[in-house]
């Protein structure tokens, strides 16, 4: 549970010096979008800040996004704070099973009350009563909400909590929702992706910590300072598109030069995420850079998007079909437009008695 | 006999209503580019004389009926509906103030014609007894005595007993088989009987055979201009059928505007049937023969002449070329007035405006347009290829002062013949 360290004693203790604390600070700062100025206020809060309480309830997900935060990132200072939180319950990481475990969650609910970080990952069925996934004889439906009532925010992590993800995929046999459908009156965060970037996470924690407040967010609650801009615009291989050299098939001279992914269906365009420039494995590389389209993971739905490698100029999902029935409405209507009018005109037609030249003359009409 | 009446001119501007008809009232974007375009606007300045106004009637009826939105207001009953009154006051719009001369047509930015919708509109005008005495005169002669200036085969004979006297060559009348079948305007057998002399001689000179029929040798057309298919098509219907008995292979239209419309392009739609001869102006004729050095000529005007372009032969017939090369024959002072050919301004008398003597003070006014293109060339004569373009530009240059001769180019052509070889045979 909590002790009374700060965050820069337990750094200190780690080894982490203070310019390497610093420089974590400034990466913060900027990838937050914060004022430099800002940068000392990080250090010093965080340098002081207190444990704070964090819950992390895993449901109908694949461990991929803890994975992706503990493996990855491992010797990382992102990894250190992330020890560094009070992580009072988490399914994979923590050391108690059985009844200990519920009981962990339930004392640190009840010792923070009101002020514990909710983390969540993984959608939520809710077809049946929920019973497609327990925990402890629960359904995640019931912990979700019951959690959900003593925290002071909710981080949905991975686009499975964010948007409900995988498990939402049609025909969502389990009614798998994300937990923004579930839970409406707490400050919700979303940090989708699948799985998100680590630091997307971590940033968003540390923001949490030191202003106390959740980061600026847009219309699908993503942090703007990781989820503002698209993939596509920040690519590498930009000018390729700009050019029109697309690489046709993964292995012809087109890939091998590294040209853009476009007709491979890479989904850069639509897919708001950090992956172009926070990149993944500590800076190393992301899918794009490795020869693969972007899936637009972070987005909505991107399951059911219409194909991974179905180029993104096709209409996706049943836009084409809609918009063929549009259009043969439209023409339907034209055409019983066309009709009518023209049955008005063969009215107008039908009527016509052949004019006598006797009849020109209005005089002669009495 | 039911009469004339609003209802039934109105029904009859709805028949005119087509898919054209309906894009370009859509399209129309108001520019005003077709009032700069018409001559009775430019000398008169009145907007009303703006092309496009003129056919406001059919425009409201269209909108009326055939749009979704009309209907919703004719629904609501918002909609302003087509009046006698408005007969009434575009009647003068329709018929005075438009000689379907084409020009507005010509250069609308977004290719509406135009003129061709003041045709369709008076349709429902002359069904609505709209129409001006004189041209319900003039086709009320068309159709029961065959000529809109009652020209009976009696005067026409007489005519002709004059030229084979004057030129002592014989006018065969209903051969059959010949090659060319001539049609004659009123006007020309009436007031030009040169014109019937110059083709006698160019046709001995070239060697074909020709004929004029004596049941339809009139070539005008009063139902084109008063805007009655019913009544045109009868009047085509007659030169079909003569042509047809007679099997001739080329049917002439003679130097006449509206005819030429007439036979060659609205004929067989009228009739609903193509026919099964050729129709050619004169001017097409003779370039013909020229090519096929048919014609020899001697000597050339000295005169410092120009051209006025019929409108209907010109701009809307595309016979342009032709009566240059023509005059290169025969002319050795030839110039081009500023706008000539397809862009050429219009007598004024055209479509029917020269028939309506009501129009005389406007058709005079609408003359300065080309008073105007001949001060700034300052010819001795001017040639033409119309009988109606040839009275209306005389009484203009009567009316302005104006002492330049107007000749047909046929007569001018004809009197340059070298005719040596036939002389003889006297």
């Amino acid at each position: 549970m909590s002790d009374n360290k700060t965050l820069g004693e337990h750094l200190r203790e780690r080894g982490v010096s203070r310019r390497g604390f610093m420089k974590f600070c400034a990466a913060t700062a900027s990838l937050m979008a914060l004022p430099p100025a800002m940068i000392p206020a990080i250090a010093e809060t965080l340098q002081n800040a207190r444990r704070p309480s964090v819950i992390w309830l895993s449901f109908q997900e694949c461990t991929g996004c803890t994975e992706s935060l503990t493996r990855s990132h491992a010797p990382t200072v992102e990894s250190l704070i992330f020890d560094y939180i009070s992580l009072d319950y988490h399914h994979t990481l923590q050391a108690a099973s059985g009844e200990a475990a519920e009981q962990a969650r339930e004392a640190a609910m009840k010792e923070n009350w009101g002020k514990y970080l909710l983390v969540v990952d993984g959608s939520i069925p809710q077809r049946d009563g929920g019973v497609y996934s327990t925990i402890a004889g629960m359904t995640n439906l019931e912990m979700l909400q019951e959690v959900a009532k003593g925290a002071a925010a909710i981080v949905s992590v991975g686009t499975c909590a964010a948007f409900g993800g995988l498990p939402k995929a049609d025909p969502n046999p389990t009614g798998a929702a994300a937990v923004s459908q579930i839970v409406t009156d707490k400050p919700i965060v979303n940090i989708p992706g699948c799985p998100p970037i680590p630091v997307a996470i971590t940033g968003v924690l540390a923001q949490y910590l030191t202003l106390g407040k959740l980061p600026e967010m847009d219309h699908l609650g993503r942090p703007k300072a990781f989820y503002g801009q698209n993939i596509h615009d920040r690519c590498y291989r930009r000018p390729f598109y700009e050019r029109g050299q697309f690489a046709e098939t993964f292995d012809d001279e087109g890939a091998k030069k590294g040209w853009c992914l476009f007709k491979l269906g890479c989904k850069g365009p639509t897919t708001y995420n950090a992956c172009a420039t926070a990149k993944w494995n500590e800076g190393t590389s992301f899918p794009i850079q490795s020869g693969h389209g972007c899936i637009g993971c972070s987005e909505p739905d991107f399951w059911d998007a219409g194909g991974f490698y179905k180029a993104l100029s096709v209409p996706i999902g049943d836009a084409a079909g809609a918009i063929t029935a549009a259009a043969a409405a439209a023409a339907a209507a034209g055409l019983a437009a066309g009709a009518v009018n023209r049955y008005h005109k063969q009215v107008a037609q039908a009527a016509h008695e052949p004019l006598k030249v006797e009849e020109l003359s209005r005089e002669e009409k009495s | 006999m039911s009469g004339p009446s609003v209802e039934k001119g109105i029904n009859f501007i709805r028949e005119q209503i087509d898919a054209p008809v309906a894009s370009f009232f859509s399209s129309c974007v108001h520019c005003g580019m077709c009032a700069e375009a018409c001559l009775f606007y430019t000398q008169t300045g009145d907007p009303r004389y703006t092309p496009i106004y003129k056919v406001e009637p059919m425009r409201r009826l269209w909108e009326n009926e055939f749009t979704l939105w009309g209907r919703i207001k004719s629904t609501l009953g918002i909609a302003k509906k087509v009046t006698e009154e408005d007969f009434a006051q575009w009647e003068e719009l329709v018929y005075d103030g438009c000689s379907l001369c084409g020009r507005c047509s010509l250069v609308c930015p977004v290719g509406n014609d135009i003129s061709g919708m003041i045709r369709k509109i008076r349709e429902g005008f002359s069904a609505a007894g709209y129409a001006p005495e004189g041209l319900i005169g003039a086709t009320t002669r068309a159709i029961t005595i065959g000529s809109p200036m009652g020209v009976r085969l009696p005067a026409l004979k007489a005519q002709i007993g004059h030229v084979e006297k004057e030129t002592g060559i014989e006018i065969p009348l209903d051969r059959a088989g010949a090659e060319y079948m001539v049609l004659l305007s009123s006007m020309e057998i009436m007031n030009f009987p040169e014109y019937l002399q110059a083709i006698a001689r160019i046709m001995r000179q070239a060697g074909r055979t020709w004929t004029i029929s004596s049941k339809a040798f009139e070539a005008t057309n009063s139902g084109i201009q008063i805007g009655a298919s019913d009544l045109a098509r009868e009047l085509v219907q007659r030169v079909v059928d003569a042509a047809e008995e007679l099997g001739v292979q080329t049917v002439i239209s003679p130097e006449c505007g509206h005819a030429y419309t007439a036979i060659r392009w609205e004929g067989p739609n009228l009739i609903g049937r193509p026919f099964k001869f050729k129709v050619r102006h004169i001017l097409e004729v003779l370039d013909e023969f020229r090519e096929q050095g048919l014609i020899k000529t001697r000597g050339k005007e000295q005169a410092r002449l120009t051209f006025h372009d019929p409108c209907q032969l010109v701009r809307k017939g595309g016979v342009v070329e032709q009566p240059r090369h023509l005059l290169d024959l025969v002319a050795e002072n030839f110039v081009e007035m500023t706008d000539h050919g397809a862009m050429n301004w219009c007598c004024g008398g055209g479509g029917g405006v020269s028939a309506n003597e009501r129009a005389d003070e406007l058709r005079l006014k609408a003359f300065r347009q080309k008073k105007s293109q001949l001060d700034e060339i300052g010819v001795e004569t001017l040639v033409t290829a119309c009988a109606n373009c040839r009275i209306t530009l005389e009484e203009g240059l009567e009316e302005y002062e104006m002492d330049i001769p107007v000749v047909g180019l046929t007569e001018t052509l004809a009197e340059h013949l070298v005719e040596e070889d036939q002389e003889g045979q006297g």
